[in-house]
């Protein structure tokens, strides 16, 4: 009967889906144990690291990747029960939302306070960010001044009106800066800047960062919001057409009332029913360790999140920049309120 | 959706096992098999009562619901005319190239919406390499935004009308010839026979494949997001991301339920006229005709457009694309060996309950009806009705998230959310049993599930191929349920495309779409070829 042949390929399939992974479940016992990692930062190179991390300790990794509130949710319905150990994303208000959730908890290790600058971490342990990225301005210096970007408070300026590119509200790096900006002017002043950014949009937000820059490069804009690693990836990378347009413009790094540029962070915290807490700590130390700093600045063109650390090429280009001291826990909370303001002014 | 086909001519026996007060087994199983596509629905309606709202202000969900409802009517019309019009010149004339559009049409099923999305943001995108280009080169633009509400509908259109053309070239192809015959001796020209017999007579068809269209249009995920098109499924996923509250988000998708529910509704009410192919008249050769000169090259042109536009100009900007990238070959054959295991099991799993659901809700077609929901609804909403269920199996199951249980979940979730892809073939082949067959079956001492077994099922094999092969290429292309539920070290292609996409390199997301698109092929041409020789008699 064709049901039954059918359903004798499907357990045989699913036999070999088993055999397919299940090498990696026999051999728990063998090692060190093993780490079960929930990240929503995907890069190729963060693959690299796991199997550096295995390679060093004998700690297995095992991966499950998503978008961060999935994860989050994920976490909170598997309970006590989860097999979560760490979990690691990108974006301070990320982590903010999973420890509001409950699904971090607090870790002290000397490592982790040596290794990471303390407004780069949640105060109590919950989370340690690893690398650092700025959210600065791409600008076409054929029309703009380096001048004209030097302060966020520029880019809300008449002066660009209908000449600004900016993604959407709800993307989580714009709701950082405009938290970050709450937090240093209050919600008034931000509210009236961000009624200034939506007057200078040159068309409505689409697309991401990179499509931000190219549309600068096609001059559809002049000025563009966008997080550093992505203009010096483009500046860098394998896409001659990105290479060529980012060759064309210059990134600028507004100043916040005088004190430096917005600063995220990618991190993680200690998921809080762990069953493998030690090494989750372990894994987090390594992520935070100089080298695998190193490592994220050479492959994902983010910055180390230790000013100790020096930075490696291409990013070293940039790593004098000011960075504000803000406490990434600051603004992070300010999400809500962030979402809130700016779908009243209209930025979609 | 549409099970009364097989209760038409009701009988006294019939009559008498309708009043049975006990469950027969089949319709035990129907149950068990609709809880399962159920469940998510009520885990999103419990969360949509479990908390507060978004603070979304009413101005910002207004403007989504319009768009949301403007995509599915564009989406809607774009596949009828496309998929009807490419069925029609296939059914009913000679052209240059006829044979290979025939099947190749229904290619564009193979490729994901995110996909093609992709590939046309990246190509037509004003701030593509090609506009800037025209722009320098030649002084002029191209008068359209692919990112908006237009150019969603045009890629997703082009992902969708094979829904539409493999169901009205089926019913072109079973069309009866009188009636064509018919309207020629009334006067009517081919077109006005098209337009007066043709079409009306195959008006289940049509509201069977739009439907599907449409409903996937409202269930989108990625290619409107990435198309920056804010429709329900932006309210949705703010809800959550941004103000924390799964409540709210659960709440946003009520409104997408119930449209599908309408939607179903209409389809339903489009299928009272199925009896029209009566299974006593005597089939005979449709009345072909041969286009020559002008009229046969518009056919082709037509036919080759839309196949360039809808499969190969993005299927080959992907390969473009991609090949300035090295693939990591080890990790996409792992993927690719995922993509295939989960979708053939998935497939066979779906299929099964699908049937348990045609054979035993054939007298309470509203229980199949609510397990299609799952189709409709959007993949970040699923996404919280399926984390219900799989909450509970992590708090009782004691080897909570290990492998297998993961890979359950899984199933689990492709059954619930594809029930309706595969419900409609099977239900389509079971019409052809006609109750007299079952009750002779009966009557001979078979029990109601022998006759399902010995009777039904052998009738409708070619369906339930029909249908596995669908969901087996949905499932390739599935995101929201394998992205929250799989276990560990376990990507599938779709995934890793989506991994990719999200970090905005484009040309690595390319190796992985395309390899769904390859896996998805062979299914599709099969499953396109059968259709063609599928006019009894022929």
């Amino acid at each position: 009967m064709k049901m039954i042949s059918l359903s004798a390929i499907a357990i045989s399939t699913f036999l070999l889906a088993a055999c397919w992974n299940g090498a990696d479940d026999t051999a728990d016992g063998a090692g060190a144990g093993e780490v079960n990692l929930y990240t929503a930062r995907h890069y190729d190179s963060d693959l690299e690291l796991y199997e550096r991390f295995t390679r060093e300790t004998g700690i297995t990794i095992n991966r499950v990747d998503g978008n961060a509130d999935q994860l989050i949710a994920r976490m909170r319905s598997e309970g006590e029960r989860s097999p979560a150990d760490l979990f690691i994303t990108a974006d301070a208000g990320a982590l903010w939302r999973a420890e509001e959730a409950g699904v971090l908890q607090p870790v002290r290790s000397n490592l982790l306070s040596e290794r990471v600058p303390a407004n780069l971490r949640e105060p109590s342990g919950n989370w340690y960010g690893f690398t650092r990225r700025a959210r600065v301005v791409a600008y076409n210096p054929e029309r703009v001044q380096a001048d004209e970007v030097d302060s966020y408070e520029d880019l809300a300026s008449p002066r660009f009106r209908d000449r600004l590119c900016v993604r959407s509200s709800d993307n989580i790096y714009n709701l950082s800066l405009v938290g970050a900006l709450i937090e240093a002017w209050g919600a008034e002043r931000t509210e009236e800047w961000a009624r200034g950014i939506v007057a200078n949009m040159a068309r409505q937000p689409e697309g991401g960062d990179r499509d931000q820059i190219r549309a600068v490069g096609a001059e559809i804009c002049d000025v563009a919001i966008t997080n550093s690693y992505y203009f010096i990836r483009m500046e860098n990378g394998e896409d001659e057409g990105d290479r060529e347009i980012a060759g064309q413009l210059e990134l600028a790094f507004p100043s916040l009332g005088g004190a430096g540029s917005h600063v995220n962070i990618s991190g993680g915290g200690v998921a809080a029913n762990a069953p493998n807490r030690e090494n989750a700590i372990r894994l987090l130390e390594f992520f935070a360790s100089p080298e695998v700093q190193q490592h994220f600045a050479r492959n994902n063109n983010e910055f180390p999140a230790s000013p100790a650390v020096s930075a490696p090429a291409p990013v070293d280009s940039y790593i004098d920049f000011e960075a504000h001291p803000m406490a990434v826990s600051a603004f992070a909370e300010h999400q809500p309120e962030a979402q809130a303001i700016m779908s009243r002014v209209g930025w979609r | 959706m549409a099970l009364g086909g097989a209760s038409a001519g009701s009988s006294s026996l019939e009559e008498r096992q309708w009043r049975l007060p006990s469950l027969s087994s089949l319709q035990l199983w129907a149950l068990v098999a609709s809880l399962i596509a159920v469940i998510p629905l009520v885990g999103i309606l419990v969360s949509a009562l479990s908390g507060q709202g978004a603070d979304i202000p009413p101005r910002d969900l207004l403007r989504y619901g319009w768009t949301s409802a403007w995509l599915a009517l564009l989406v809607g019309v774009g596949t009828a005319v496309l998929g009807s019009v490419a069925a029609w010149l296939m059914v009913m004339y000679r052209f240059p190239g006829r044979t290979f559009f025939s099947w190749s049409l229904a290619l564009p099923l193979a490729a994901p919406g995110f996909a093609l999305a992709y590939a046309y943001t990246d190509l037509l995108g004003s701030a593509g390499d090609l506009r800037i280009w025209m722009r320098a080169a030649l002084g002029f633009d191209l008068p359209f935004e692919i990112r908006s509400t237009g150019g969603a509908a045009f890629v997703l259109s082009c992902a969708f009308y094979p829904y539409v053309y493999l169901a009205m070239r089926t019913a072109f192809l079973g069309q009866s010839v009188s009636a064509l015959e018919a309207a020629r001796l009334l006067g009517c020209s081919q077109l006005e026979a098209f337009r007066r017999a043709a079409l009306p007579l195959a008006r289940p068809a049509l509201a069977a494949g739009v439907a599907l269209a449409v409903m996937e249009t409202l269930a989108d995920y990625g290619a409107v997001q990435f198309l920056a098109v804010q429709t329900l499924t932006t309210g949705v996923v703010r809800a959550w991301s941004v103000f924390g509250t799964i409540a709210g988000a659960a709440q946003l998708a009520l409104p997408l339920l119930l449209a599908a529910a309408a939607l179903l509704w209409v389809e339903r009410n489009a299928r009272t006229g199925r009896s029209h192919d009566s299974a006593r008249v005597q089939p005979r050769p449709l009345p072909v005709s041969t286009l020559r000169g002008f009229r046969a090259a518009a056919a082709t042109f037509f036919c080759a457009g839309l196949l360039t536009t809808a499969l190969l100009l993005p299927f080959a900007w992907l390969i473009h694309n991609a090949l300035d990238h090295e693939p990591d070959i080890r990790r996409l054959i792992d993927a690719a060996g995922h993509s295939l295991t989960m979708g053939i099991g998935g497939a066979v799993v779906t299929t099964a309950l699908a049937l348990l659901l045609a054979l035993g809700a054939t007298r309470a077609p509203k229980l199949a009806r609510i397990a299609s929901l799952g189709y409709a609804t959007p993949g970040a909403a699923i996404a919280i009705g399926l984390l219900m269920p799989a909450a509970a199996v992590w708090q009782i199951v004691p080897m909570a998230s290990t492998f297998w249980v993961g890979i359950g979940l899984l199933v689990y979730a492709y059954a619930a959310r594809l029930m309706a892809a595969a419900l409609e073939p099977i239900d389509a082949g079971l019409a052809r049993v006609t109750p007299s067959m079952v009750w002779a079956s009966r009557t001979l001492g078979r029990t109601e599930a022998g006759a399902a077994w010995f009777v039904q099922v052998p009738v409708a094999r070619g369906a339930l191929l029909t249908a596995a092969l669908i969901v087996f290429v949905d499932i390739l292309k599935e995101l929201p349920a394998t992205l929250i539920l799989r276990p560990f070290d376990f990507d599938t292609l779709a995934v890793i495309a989506n991994n990719y996409a999200l970090d905005e390199r484009l040309g690595q997301a390319g190796w992985p779409s395309v390899l769904i698109i390859v896996l998805a092929l062979p299914p599709t041409i099969w499953l396109s070829r059968k259709i063609a020789v599928s006019r009894p008699g022929s």
